[in-house]
């Protein structure tokens, strides 16, 4: 008998995912298998949303929180009480590289994560700031306001990490203790936001504000139960197959463009600028 | 099965080497075999040899021998038939005469016309078999000329190989196929320069002496195998073949296994 690598069984490996660059999906299994390393970390033991495109993302995909009919026994889940479904949802957890590669079998291009882990649900163990131009602001004015959050949280003696969100934006987090509520992470995110919207032309704050052509807005909304980021790594369903790549701050200071940070150009980076996010953890003052 | 070693007992074929006035006797054996692994189909649930029948496509009854006919399609399921002995009446005389028109250098003939090969022996005396294999050698010439084998008349080309005479069968010209009709030639473009001296250079770093025996059947190999254990009783896991894709990822996983484990 051969050795077993996987207990993943592939199937329809040919099948196109991106059409555009006619890339299969094969190769979205082998990113995610080289990716795997740097990855896994940040999804350990939170409850996954998956978006899922079985043919190809030019078609309809679709967001899935239940864990999917003949989910293998070996697949780890977490049974949530959904308010607004009224019933228990039961969600992945991706801890481990065979379902890591099992979920892109069944061609789920994107994951996102929560901003807690299963064991402590309410209490986040990130801050994040979701950092979104609105045009005809691009990612270069996202970069801009990115830079000036990391110079904020640097003066409050805080650290904080970024990553392109593979699509316009920047994300930025900081790694904390999990001792606060959803509630305070998130006024301590808004606060941030509203002191650099006083400084800076550029940024706005406010959800009502969101649609005002050229700003950039730094949200904070997301800081809730249940709220998600897309993870660390994922790919995008866009045509260019993105990556959500974290990144270093002299690269954004550089000035970069998302668009290079792709299913073909991320596996190649030998940087992993996130490798101690999760060392790091840090008090906020709230 | 043959062993390579072995040479064939019988001839196939008996006849003459003709130049000319000059009739050199000859035999011919068979030279070439697909020694790759064939298997006889069986019945599954009882192990018989299955045979091939001949079953008419309207009534699928099985049609006997006499009965058979040819047709020659000239529109769809429109024939002119023949009977056997019509076609029997033109077919060429096999005249047991190897008749050679002239004589070619031998590398001059492109290889994409060789067809099947033969070893040509002496026939009764060797004198003038001897003297023709050494003019072929000394010149580095070959033969062109006709063979009749069976029912059928070749080109044959005539020519020194390992010390014997081998005579090679060769496809007419309709036979084979001019890559010039292919539309994508006609799109090729000029390589750059730099490229090019990179492939010249690749090349030449690459170049070596040609040794068919490096290759091998790895199919044959893995299936003699199988035959091995078979015959010793052990019974065979069917593997389901590795697609290429999954290859690949496999390549992949390994690698990832090992950064995953060094954590």
């Amino acid at each position: 008998m051969k050795e077993k690598l996987t207990r993943v069984e592939f199937t329809n490996l040919d099948k196109v995912l991106f059409p555009k660059l006619k890339i299969t999906k094969a190769q979205v299994i082998e990113y995610y298998i080289k990716i795997a390393p740097r990855m896994l970390g940040f999804l350990a033991e939170r409850p996954l949303v998956l978006t899922r495109f079985p043919d190809g993302i030019d078609q309809e995909g679709f967001y899935e929180k239940d864990a999917p009919q003949g989910t293998p026994s070996w697949v780890k889940t977490v049974k949530i009480y959904s308010e607004t479904a009224k019933r228990d949802v039961n969600y992945v957890l991706c801890n481990d590289l065979d379902t890591l590669i099992w979920l892109s079998n069944l061609a789920t291009i994107e994951t996102h994560m929560p901003f807690s882990k299963a064991d402590s649900r309410e209490k986040p163990d990130m801050a994040f700031f979701d950092v979104d131009p609105e045009p005809p602001a691009t990612y270069k004015e996202a970069a801009t306001v990115a830079l000036l959050l990391k110079e904020k949280l640097d003066n409050l003696g805080l650290e904080s990490y970024v990553k392109t969100s593979g699509k316009k934006g920047f994300h930025v987090i900081i790694p904390i203790v999990p001792e606060h509520s959803f509630r305070e992470t998130r006024t301590f995110v808004h606060k941030i936001g509203q002191q650099l919207a006083k400084e800076q032309q550029l940024v706005v704050s406010e959800f009502t504000e969101t649609k005002k052509p050229g700003k950039v807005f730094v949200d904070y909304l997301q800081n809730s139960h249940g709220r998600t980021m897309v993870s660390p790594y994922s790919l995008r369903a866009v045509p260019e197959a993105t990556v959500s790549t974290p990144l270093e701050w002299t690269e954004v200071k550089k000035g970069i463009k998302p668009t290079e940070f792709n299913i073909f150009s991320v596996v190649k980076r030998e940087k992993d600028p996130w490798k101690k996010i999760l060392e790091n953890k840090q008090r906020l003052k709230v | 099965m043959e062993k390579a070693s072995n040479v064939p007992r019988r001839p196939i074929w008996t006849g003459s080497l003709t130049i000319g006035l000059v009739n050199v006797p000859v035999k011919l054996y068979p030279m070439i075999y697909d020694r790759g692994i064939s298997f006889r189909f069986l019945h599954k649930t009882d192990g018989q040899p299955l045979k091939y029948q001949k079953v008419c496509t309207k009534d699928e009854k099985v049609v006997p021998w006499q009965e058979v006919a040819r047709g020659y399609e000239i529109a769809k399921n429109e024939y002119v038939i023949f009977d056997r002995e019509e076609l029997e009446a033109v077919k060429p005389e096999s005249d047991k005469r190897i008749r050679l028109d002239k004589f070619v250098d031998y590398f001059s003939v492109d290889p994409i016309y060789f067809d099947r090969s033969y070893a040509l022996m002496p026939d009764k005396s060797s004198d003038a078999y001897s003297l023709l294999l050494t003019a072929f050698e000394k010149k580095g010439k070959a033969g062109v000329g006709r063979i009749t084998l069976r029912t059928k008349e070749y080109p044959a080309l005539v020519h020194a190989y390992k010390g014997s005479l081998v005579l090679t069968t060769l496809k007419y010209a309709y036979d084979v196929v001019d890559p010039q009709g292919f539309e994508e030639l006609k799109k090729l473009k000029e390589p750059e320069k730099a490229q090019l001296d990179i492939a010249l250079k690749i090349v030449t770093d690459l170049s070596g002496e040609f040794d068919i025996t490096a290759y091998k059947d790895s199919y044959k190999q893995k299936v003699e195998e199988l035959i091995k254990k078979k015959l010793k009783g052990e019974t065979v896991v069917v593997e389901k073949p590795a697609e290429e894709e999954v290859k690949g990822l496999m390549v992949a996983l390994r690698d990832t296994l090992k950064q995953l484990e060094k954590k």
